[in-house]
């Protein structure tokens, strides 16, 4: 009877989704303080583990969500630093010089893979707090996960030239800029978090396609749990990665849901 | 730009000096949300739209407890006619405690989406739900089938849609959900204070319009300016009829959420119910776009359609899940909201309004007038 029914619709109905049972690697998970109160870390693990998440970067605000999260899923939990206390720092922390101290403090205590997510646009990047945080990152190697503009990337590549940088939410910048940028800058991935525009009516928009096939090694996925019900959005997420991925030659969805993102962790 | 007192437009008075207070430009907006009530047209993906025969075997319906599957309970045991078509519990008691506040039912026609989670995207669909859902009204396609063969409605059923014993069970959970919708078609607030205002700013007539309380205009002058609430609240029914994250939670226990629009859209785009589908009575499939063309996003999951302000002060609790007791704690959310809630991408039109205890009281003024009599 319907005249119409994306094949975009099939994987969003619980219960029918999973194309295959593609791992994945969620390159964007926060476990702030507020979803610490509400969901414990063994039903976050158990989120994650009924999801197909193989591993996940993991940053919150404040930190003791990650290190709970790492306690009870140390196989799954990849821990990034995030330089907010609370999440309604991100306007403010990169005037704030008691982050220094925090992320010192956090840095001394704790190992990390990554600093971030942090945002910051533009010329935030030359604030003294901001270049204190990279080049902490820069003394222990650390991924640098950024929400921002192509100037502030820019800018982040000019103070360390060698940093790894997670560009969140591919800048929320059309395919062709993301090229460009990744392009421009060899050590710069691009996570596809909280981003719907890679499907059109079903089918993989033709220049995200063309994105993907330039840069098959860039590119990742993430779910964003900004908020404690998020959560339950992460099995839903995954279901959605896998259809779409689906669409794409094995090697280049392969690398999107997991690989890149394990391979940027081992690269140097 | 907004301009808050525009001395052209102050106009005493006769009796109590009172005035208006709206800009130029604030006039302007006020009248986009009018005229009330509008001029509304039959729905032509119901064929009995508008039929008086069908208006009235809707309306006996949505009385009668027929419709649930054991006389549990009537349509309007939840949408109570004497409460503004709904009741004061903050989420609905059906069979279970259910997930949602009950939404009103008054000034449905022609809407784009129906439901807190836009699950539908006619009246006859939203109406046919509540009489298969297993929580709620719980008949079967087969039971709505007998329950109405037996009824004393029979005759004007069939006089309605013709001989029942010759129609599929599931056309008659449509002929009957047809026949709900033609009545709730029907049930339209009445003009306001506000639009008496509204009108008389339109005449020109600011004599008239001044006898407006200056409470409420403050108010309208918040909700059209700082407050921005008529980012989502526009139009003549004082809503987008669209979907938004207001940061209110959605949890419904400890290990479950409401989904929102993101199961809305689930439900939405596997219906057979819907303006293109075969159930609808229109051969053109007037509106069917929008279902045809809805795009899916991550932010769907969570959002809620932003309900109608016609007639507010008469439907507490509000939100989704009846959060909120009074007018006065709906704004005082919005005047401290937590914005940690929000994507820093996604509901940037939200901002903490910090008002003050007048501004609040203003606000209140405000919508009040959206109830009352002219």
């Amino acid at each position: 009877m319907l005249k119409y029914l994306p094949l975009f619709t099939l994987i969003m109905l619980s219960g029918t989704a999973t194309a295959d049972d593609r791992p994945i690697f969620d390159a964007h998970i926060h476990y702030s303080h507020d979803a610490v109160e509400l969901v414990p870390p063994e039903q976050v693990a158990k989120i994650l583990r009924d999801a197909g998440v193989r591993k996940a970067l993991v940053s919150s605000s404040d930190d003791n969500g990650t290190q709970l999260l790492l306690d009870a899923a140390p196989d799954i939990v990849v821990p990034a630093l995030r330089p907010y206390r609370r999440r309604g720092e991100i306007n403010t922390w990169m005037h704030d010089e008691t982050v220094v101290d925090y992320l010192e403090s956090n840095l001394a205590k704790n190992e990390y893979e990554a600093i971030g997510e942090f945002h910051a646009y533009g010329n935030d990047i030359k604030t003294p707090v901001i270049q204190h945080m990279i080049a902490l990152a820069k003394e222990r190697n650390l991924i640098l996960h950024h929400h921002g503009d192509r100037e502030a990337v820019d800018l982040i590549f000019e103070t360390w030239p060698e940093a790894r940088v997670l560009w969140a939410h591919s800048g929320f910048t059309d395919p062709d800029s993301v090229v460009d940028a990744l392009d421009t800058h060899p050590r710069l991935w691009a996570d596809l978090a909280f981003r719907s525009d890679m499907i059109s009516r079903g089918r993989i928009d033709p220049g995200w396609k063309a994105a993907f096939e330039a840069h098959p090694d860039r590119f990742m996925v993430g779910t964003d749990t900004f908020a404690p019900e998020r959560w339950y959005y992460v099995g839903p997420h995954a279901d959605y990665s896998r259809e779409w991925l689906n669409q794409l030659p094995d090697q280049i969805a392969d690398n999107i849901a997991y690989a890149n993102a394990e391979r940027m962790l081992a690269s140097e | 730009m907004r301009l808050w007192v525009s001395v052209a437009l102050v106009v005493l008075a006769s009796a109590a000096n009172a005035e208006v207070l709206l800009s130029e430009d604030e006039i302007e907006q006020t009248l986009s949300f009018g005229p009330w009530p509008p001029s509304l047209q039959p729905d032509p993906s119901n064929r009995v739209s508008n039929d008086a025969s069908a208006i009235a075997l809707g309306a006996a319906l949505f009385n009668d407890p027929l419709l649930s599957v054991d006389g549990a309970f009537a349509c309007a045991s939840c949408h109570d006619p004497e409460q503004a078509f709904t009741t004061t519990e903050a989420r609905a008691l059906g069979r279970v405690l259910l997930d949602r506040n009950t939404p009103s039912l008054r000034n449905l026609a022609g809407l784009r989406w129906y439901g807190w989670g836009g699950k539908s995207d006619n009246l006859w669909a939203a109406s046919l739900h509540p009489i298969i859902a297993d929580e709620e009204m719980a008949h079967s396609k087969e039971s709505l089938k007998a329950a109405i063969s037996d009824s004393p409605y029979i005759n004007d059923f069939e006089k309605t849609f013709g001989e029942i014993q010759k129609q599929d069970p599931e056309l008659v959970l449509v002929n009957t959900a047809k026949a709900l919708s033609a009545f709730l078609e029907t049930i339209i607030t009445e003009a306001t204070q506000f639009d008496g205002f509204r009108d008389a700013l339109e005449r020109g007539d600011f004599v008239e319009a001044a006898n407006y309380p200056e409470a409420a205009q403050r108010g309208l002058q918040l909700f059209l300016g700082r407050g921005n609430c008529v980012f989502c609240h526009n139009g003549p029914r004082f809503s987008n009829n669209e979907f938004h994250d207001a940061g209110v939670p959605y949890f419904l226990n400890e290990a479950e959420v409401d989904e929102g629009r993101f199961g809305g859209l689930n439900i939405l785009l596997s219906s057979e119910f819907t303006l293109d589908g075969d159930w609808s009575d229109d051969p053109d499939k007037q509106g069917a776009w929008a279902v045809r063309g809805v795009r899916r996003s991550h932010s769907d999951f969570g959002m809620f359609r932003t309900p109608s302000l016609r007639g507010v002060a008469e439907t507490a609790p509000y939100m989704h899940n009846g959060n909120f007791i009074d007018l006065e704690a709906v704004i005082r959310h919005y005047s401290e909201i937590d914005i940690e809630r929000l994507h820093a991408d996604g509901e940037d039109i939200l901002a903490k309004l910090s008002l003050s205890e007048q501004e609040i009281a203003d606000l209140i003024s405000f919508l009040v007038t959206l109830s009352s009599k002219p």
